[in-house]
């Protein structure tokens, strides 16, 4: 499978048998990366593969334990990201570093602004130099303008031309599209052809099927922190990246069709409205007047972009955003949610997309996080709560020795079925889950969907979102598209194709109003 | 396999039980920088371990002990509150007015029982605690100012109900019915001070909250992660009022103690208070960040600080000095507390794998 078409010379950045571990996870087993020079060398795998891992180690972020870096053939070390810069190595990372507070051209020098006479910062010579990038990028915009006013598509672009400046040779793109609607990501694309052109080696990373064949030249797939194949582009087919991501034969759909159309509601919404909100911190998608149903037991899928709103929906149903308006029937009664409290004690319940900021109580143990949502009374028991959980924890099939270690000596699927088991606790109607596998290993993983289709099969309604189309397929019985807070299809899931889901998902052109609104410079159109 | 990039040494088994050791020690340090102290000073000053003067001392520690253990609660959420000593000051101030000059209803000057007067003040204070919760948690003022602002309202108060001036004589009169108030600071039960008792009630009942209740689990879990407390379906604002208000009664009973054993109300009684019972938490290894720590730990930074006052009374130390060590000490105690943080951060990984 090592058998390339360019030879070892024309290597210029290569990682070999790299190790990395966290608490209770190996990230990276002893993984060797080569890039190849001029060429676009894409890195694929499913959530958790270890893909962001291995580059925050290309990039100087992280050290690894084990293993060696190699740039043009000579060891190198990094101590940090400066490390990595000086060497020629930058990183536009998957959530997008610029500064809102700041504009393109200060954004661009960050850190390592230009002086007059050593003390003040020469803005006149940066804007200059800025420009200059971005006119290498053939994306003008004005440098003046503040970053928080740029439609996410630019602040990449700004992160690019930082880079750029800097006069680096290798450039990693970690997820770059994944808040990118088409018109973007097509821009996004001329702009890497062009780099490539202009001799800089590009790594890419995605698990976007489709725009990884368009773009990659050089394929390397990752699997549970290990590289289970490596190709070029000729040798490449969908079905050889599909086999390598999933360790499966096929997409084997094991999915059983229930007669799902039979079954009451479970949950109905009206005209569920929320009204954006734009800032550095916490931005939110509007939503316009969102409407559909769950039956029970039916599992229903929401696909959409970075920023389609898909958060919010969950957020707003579950009570931990106020929605401006709407109506929700749970099992034909009339809702009011106000806060989580009162979602919860409707039967709705949800698990968060980021386990870390939103899920897990870093300094509690296992079952203290299992238990938090489910306390009545006075006082604890101690006995009761162990029973509980530990029954949770077999069903759920929780690896874990001790309930009482801190849930931080969790793998992240674990972590993932430790705040399930918190949803299941309150014994939900309605089971929310925002990304239910991100960062989670491919065992995790399967096990979760297991679970869920469980759940399922017991009448439990299950809405999820996913970025990911693959799982989208896989789990759903039916999908909605958002796009722009709106729902912009539904389909069955034989109808729900990777072209049709990314087609509903992109604003288009003529009805990008949305993406037009949001950027208030007008030379960033692209 | 050439490892030419940081690779980091497996510890052994008994490299592995030296740094579970080090561990222990530095959770454990307020108890051992008590025993250091308890064993320092006795051997310094003999008289310092006779019974008569561990009397004294627990009775000075009870006073930053019982702020303390309120403390613990708010800085458990993550939050801080400065206003302790200023609540303490107003709440003696208000048993003192209502002691010696009584309400006036309806022309006649009425003089309430003891018992009132103390229920009164601690109202008046608690509800001094309920701004500052109201503040932080619904107002979105951040703790530190929230309770800087109430700090000089309080103390504005506490100043204003005498006009600056001290309430003397707050023993109470026979034809007014109101006597027995030096009794709240001054008693002894079973030989021992009031004040000792109130500590050691007031430390079994947090502990108990703490450990025990559906409500002491919410404290550490907002203070963990405020985000996933509101996820979970806690009551946030409600947790953080509440932990205000219990540090706002802990001030009150302060207050009154002092008033009580002085049977005069001072308006600047407890100014710099909250900086003693902020070092106890913190030294009792609560981290400021909140979501960890513990009541126990607070008690015995409050027992540390104490004996660290007396004890460099009883050896002479001059006053200037003494602000110096306890400066020291306190500095040296969040040094470590981050010490902590990063070695068990750092060793974790080890320690896993000697499971």
């Amino acid at each position: 499978m090592n058998e390339t078409s360019l030879s070892n010379r024309d290597v210029v950045l290569e990682a070999r048998a790299i190790v990395k571990r966290y608490p209770g996870i190996v990230a990276l087993d002893g993984v060797t990366f080569r890039a190849y020079r001029n060429q676009v060398n894409v890195l694929i795998g499913e959530n958790g593969a270890g893909k962001s891992t291995l580059m925050r180690i290309l990039a100087g972020v992280e050290a690894a334990h084990e293993g060696e870096l190699q740039l043009d053939g000579k060891t190198i070390r990094m101590q940090s990201p400066r490390d990595a810069t000086a060497l020629g190595i930058s990183i536009v990372h998957q959530e997008l570093a610029t500064f809102a507070n700041l504009n393109i051209s200060e954004n661009i020098f960050a850190g390592r602004e230009l002086r007059q006479c050593r003390v003040f910062v020469d803005g006149p010579r940066q804007a200059v130099r800025s420009e200059e990038a971005l006119r290498r990028l053939r994306m003008p915009m004005n440098v003046a303008t503040e970053s928080a006013r740029l439609p996410l598509g630019c602040r990449q672009i700004v992160e690019i031309a930082r880079t750029l400046d800097q006069g680096s040779r290798i450039l990693i793109l970690d997820e770059p599209t994944s808040a990118l609607s088409t018109t973007e990501t097509e821009s996004l694309f001329d702009v890497i052809a062009d780099l490539k052109r202009s001799g800089v080696t590009i790594i890419y990373i995605s698990h976007r099927l489709h725009e990884l064949l368009h773009l990659g030249d050089q394929f390397t797939v990752l699997r549970s922190g290990r590289v289970v194949g490596e190709a070029s582009r000729a040798e490449v087919t969908r079905r050889w990246i599909v086999e390598r991501m999933s360790g499966r034969a096929d997409d084997d759909t094991i999915n059983q069709e229930r007669e799902s159309a039979a079954r009451p509601t479970a949950l109905s919404v009206k005209n569920l409205s929320l009204r954006g909100a734009a800032g550095a911190e916490d931005s939110q998608a509007a939503l316009h007047a969102l409407s559909f149903s769950v039956r029970e037991g039916e599992i229903l899928g929401i696909y959409g972009l970075l920023g389609a709103g898909r958060t919010e929906l969950l957020e707003a149903l579950a009570g931990f955003r106020r929605m401006d308006e709407g109506e929700i029937n749970v099992r034909g009664k009339s809702v009011r949610v106000q806060n989580v409290r009162s979602a919860l004690s409707a039967g709705i319940a949800l698990l968060p997309e980021d386990r870390q900021r939103d899920g897990l109580f870093q300094d509690l143990s296992i079952r203290e996080n299992v238990i938090i949502s489910g306390k009545r009374g006075m006082f604890l028991s101690r006995a009761g709560e162990i029973a509980r959980v530990q029954k949770l924890a077999s069903e759920l099939r929780i690896a874990a020795n001790d309930l009482e270690l801190p849930v931080t000596t969790m793998s992240g699927g674990n972590q993932q079925k430790v705040l399930l088991a918190r949803c299941l606790i309150c014994s939900p109607k309605v089971l929310l889950l925002d990304e239910p596998t991100r960062g989670v290993d491919v065992g995790a993983k399967a096990e979760i969907y297991a679970i869920l289709r469980r759940l399922a099969g017991k009448g439990m309604s299950i809405i999820f979102t996913s970025s990911e189309i693959e799982e989208t397929r896989l789990l759903a019985n039916r999908v909605l598209v958002l796009c722009q807070g709106r729902i912009a299809a539904e389909l069955m899931r034989d109808e729900a194709t990777d072209e049709r889901l990314f087609a509903a998902a992109s604003p288009t052109v003529a009805a990008g109003g949305g993406a037009v609104e949001r950027m208030s410079s007008p030379e960033c159109t692209a | 396999m050439s490892t030419t990039m940081q690779a980091v040494p497996r510890p052994r088994g008994a490299a592995g039980t030296l740094v579970r050791a080090v561990l222990i020690l530095l959770r454990a340090r307020a108890i051992v920088v008590l025993v250091a102290l308890l064993v320092l000073f006795s051997s310094l000053a003999p008289e310092f371990l006779t019974a008569n003067n561990l009397s004294i001392l627990t009775k000075h520690v009870a006073i930053t002990a019982l702020l303390a253990i309120g403390m613990t609660f708010v800085i458990l959420t993550g939050g801080i509150d400065l206003s302790v000593g200023s609540i303490a000051g107003l709440g003696g101030m208000v048993a003192g007015y209502l002691l010696t000059q009584g309400i006036s209803l309806g022309g006649t000057i009425v003089y309430p029982p003891v018992a009132i007067v103390i229920v009164i003040a601690i109202c008046v204070c608690m509800f001094v605690g309920v701004l500052n919760g109201w503040l932080v948690a619904k107002a979105g003022v951040a703790p530190f100012i929230a309770t800087l602002g109430t700090l000089y309202i309080a103390r504005g108060a506490a100043l204003l109900i005498s006009n600056g001036k001290t309430f003397p004589g707050l023993g109470g009169e026979a034809s007014r019915g109101n006597t027995g108030f030096p009794a709240f600071g001054q008693s002894f039960i079973l030989h021992i001070p009031s004040p000792v008792w109130m500590m050691a009630v007031l430390f079994v009942i947090a502990w108990v909250v703490a450990i025990k209740t559906p409500f002491g689990r919410h404290i550490y879990a907002v203070g963990g992660n405020d985000r996933a407390a509101r996820l979970a379906g806690i009551r946030v604002p409600a947790v953080k009022i509440a932990t205000y208000v219990i540090s706002a009664f802990t001030a009150a009973l302060v207050g009154l103690i002092i008033a009580s054993q002085l049977e005069a109300a001072h308006p600047a009684t407890g100014e710099t208070f909250e900086l003693n019972a902020i070092a106890a938490v913190v030294l009792g290894g609560t981290s400021l960040m909140g979501g960890r720590g513990s009541v126990t730990g607070s008690l015995i930074g409050a027992f540390v600080i104490g004996i660290l006052t007396d004890g460099l009374v009883m050896l002479g130390v001059s006053e200037f000095w003494q602000m110096v060590i306890k400066g020291l000490v306190i500095v040296l105690a969040v040094g470590m507390d981050q010490a902590q943080i990063r070695l068990q951060a750092k060793l974790l990984p080890y320690l896993q794998a000697g499971r």
